[in-house]
């Protein structure tokens, strides 16, 4: 069994009330978490802490969340993405070329944070390009 | 003026006779307190009672209930001799249903000095119909543009208040090791905070903030859906399938289960013999089928039901179309309650218990999104029938 702690995860956005609430959550469950509050301390903390999964936010100022992952994808491939919307989205082609799927789409605002962990653990686990190590 | 020809035509009283008897308006005279003393072979045609029927009645016991004042205001002569008047009231067909007419009045004396009445009563209903349907799809078009804006705004926020009010639950959880541990550190022990915290209810009050935010984000959702354009796409589906497949999450949904006991339901189906396919978009038809079966559990909870609660699902193919039937034997609804159901917030339930956006979503999404057309009959006391017809080769 893969335990919580062993998994990274980084959480992009503006708002922090919302990095705020899905951090704390995540950190009970015993997930190591880090927070960026914009797409370049994002493109930042990908290159740096390489992160198993990243849950972004799709409107951020500057790049738009998608544009934010393709960036983030071609800058280190081993990480895998949420995208976290408010609007109806439906996965773009470049998106579903790196193997996001539907499922990797959250739409706003989400009601209970445990289906989020499921999600987590599915992507840094077999569900992954990668296993946890 | 006149030429000769016209000059013999109108000397002859048939021709007159036939001139008004093959008007499509109705031609009609009364007297002056209202009584029916003549009408056109278009009423017959137009309303169903027979000239027999209609003669020697007022005007008032065919118009519609609500248009009775300005029906008083035409008997209390507003209208002076010579001049014409102009009326807009709904007339009694036969079968109970309503038709819009416009009225023109032109009061004048006759031969024996009486005053007398004569009318012609234009039938408006589609006119009519075709200017509420616009100014639904108005008002549709003016809620997805708040909604669109509003959920921008208000879906951070209520994310937060539902997910701290779960970050809460998990903070006094004996589960996780840092709350005993911190509870420790300042003295106190962690199991008693939570007897605590159940003794004063905390809990569930916690769990009504939660509930709160997931009703508020579903209402802005189905606001929401008004713009929305099908994003999941079209894909050809068996429709007895679907129908059973949303029954199955109606009876899996909560509300429905707990409140409106549709478990407990009868559920009649009377599909077509054959599959029937169509080309739709599959999650937004689910959620049009789902608001309208919950709306018949509803109805079917209600205290004053007499008859068997009984949902019937039907599919038929008509030309083209696909058609699928939802039936309750619910109380009904009155004449003004069926005009009312598609526009986005009307509702006749308590606060809290509906947002009035059911039939809004199904009416959008049925005639905006898949081009088809969504239909209700009901009466008070006969239960209620929605009727849907889809393309069966649609696009969106
Ligand atoms: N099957 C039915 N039988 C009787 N009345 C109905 C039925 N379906 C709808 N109605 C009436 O139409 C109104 C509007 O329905 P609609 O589904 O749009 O909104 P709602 O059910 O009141 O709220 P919401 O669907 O947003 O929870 C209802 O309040 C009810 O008065
Ligand atoms: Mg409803």
């Amino acid at each position: 069994m893969i335990t919580n702690s062993s998994i990274t995860v980084l959480v992009v956005d503006d708002d922090e009330m919302i990095r705020e609430c899905v951090a704390a959550y995540l950190e009970d469950e015993g997930f190591t978490v880090f927070t960026a509050e914009s797409s370049e301390k994002g493109l930042e903390s990908v290159t740096s802490v390489h992160p198993h999964v990243c849950i972004t936010d799709m409107r951020l100022p500057g790049i738009n969340g998608d544009q934010f992952i393709i960036r983030a994808h071609q800058l280190y491939s081993g990480t895998r993405y949420l995208l976290h919307t408010g609007m109806l989205y439906s996965l773009s082609d470049e998106l579903r070329l790196i193997g996001m799927t539907a499922d990797d789409v959250l739409l706003k605002p989400i009601h209970d944070l445990s289906k989020l962990v499921a999600r987590i653990r599915y992507l840094a686990t077999d569900g992954g390009h990668h296993a946890v190590g | 003026m006149q030429s000769h020809a016209a000059e013999l035509f109108f000397k002859s009283e048939s021709s007159y006779r036939m001139l008004v008897e093959s008007s499509s308006d109705i031609i009609y005279s009364r007297d002056k307190a209202g009584c029916f003393t003549y009408v056109s072979p278009a009423w017959t045609k137009n309303l169903g009672q027979l000239p027999s029927q209609v003669i020697g009645h007022t005007i008032g016991e065919f118009v519609h209930p609500e248009d009775q004042p300005a029906c008083r205001k035409l008997l209390d002569g507003a209208v002076q001799v010579g001049q014409t008047g102009e009326y807009t009231f709904r007339f009694r067909q036969l079968d109970g249903t309503w038709r819009w007419h416009i009225s023109r009045e032109t009061p004048h004396i006759d031969g024996n000095g009486v005053m007398a009445v004569v009318g012609i009563a234009h039938d408006v209903t589609e006119r009519h119909r075709i200017q509420s349907i616009m100014a639904l799809t108005e008002k549709m078009v003016m809620v997805s543009g708040l909604a669109a804006g509003m959920a921008h705004e208000i879906n951070n926020p209520l994310g937060a208040i539902m997910q701290h009010a779960q970050n809460i639950e998990r903070r006094v959880s004996m589960d996780i090791p840092a709350n005993v541990q911190a509870a420790e550190e300042v003295g106190v022990d962690l199991s008693l905070v939570r007897d605590y915290l159940e003794k004063r209810s905390i809990f569930s009050f916690i769990g009504h903030i939660r509930g709160a935010g997931v009703r508020a984000s579903e209402i802005i959702s189905q606001m929401l859906s008004f713009s929305s354009r099908g994003e999941t796409g079209i894909a050809t589906v068996d429709l007895s399938k679907l129908l059973d497949k949303v029954v199955v999450l109606a009876a899996t949904d909560y509300e429905m289960k707990k409140q409106y006991g549709f478990r407990t339901l009868e559920i009649v189906r009377e599909f077509a013999a054959e599959p029937l396919y169509a080309d739709i978009a599959s999650p937004e038809i689910e959620r049009v089928l789902l608001n309208l079966m919950k709306n018949a559990a509803q109805a079917m909870a209600a205290p004053e039901m007499t008859r068997e609660p009984r949902l019937t699902l039907r599919t038929r193919a008509d030309e083209g179309m696909v058609v699928i039937e939802i039936e309750d034997s619910g109380p009904g609804m009155d004449e003004t309650t069926c005009l009312r159901v598609f526009e986005p917030f009307y509702t006749t339930r308590e606060v809290g218990n509906g947002a009035g956006l059911g039939l809004s979503v199904a009416y959008n999404v049925i005639t905006g999104m898949h081009r088809g057309y969504i239909e209700v009959s009901s009466r008070p006391g006969e239960g209620s029938c929605f009727t849907i017809k889809l393309p069966v080769r649609g696009t969106l």
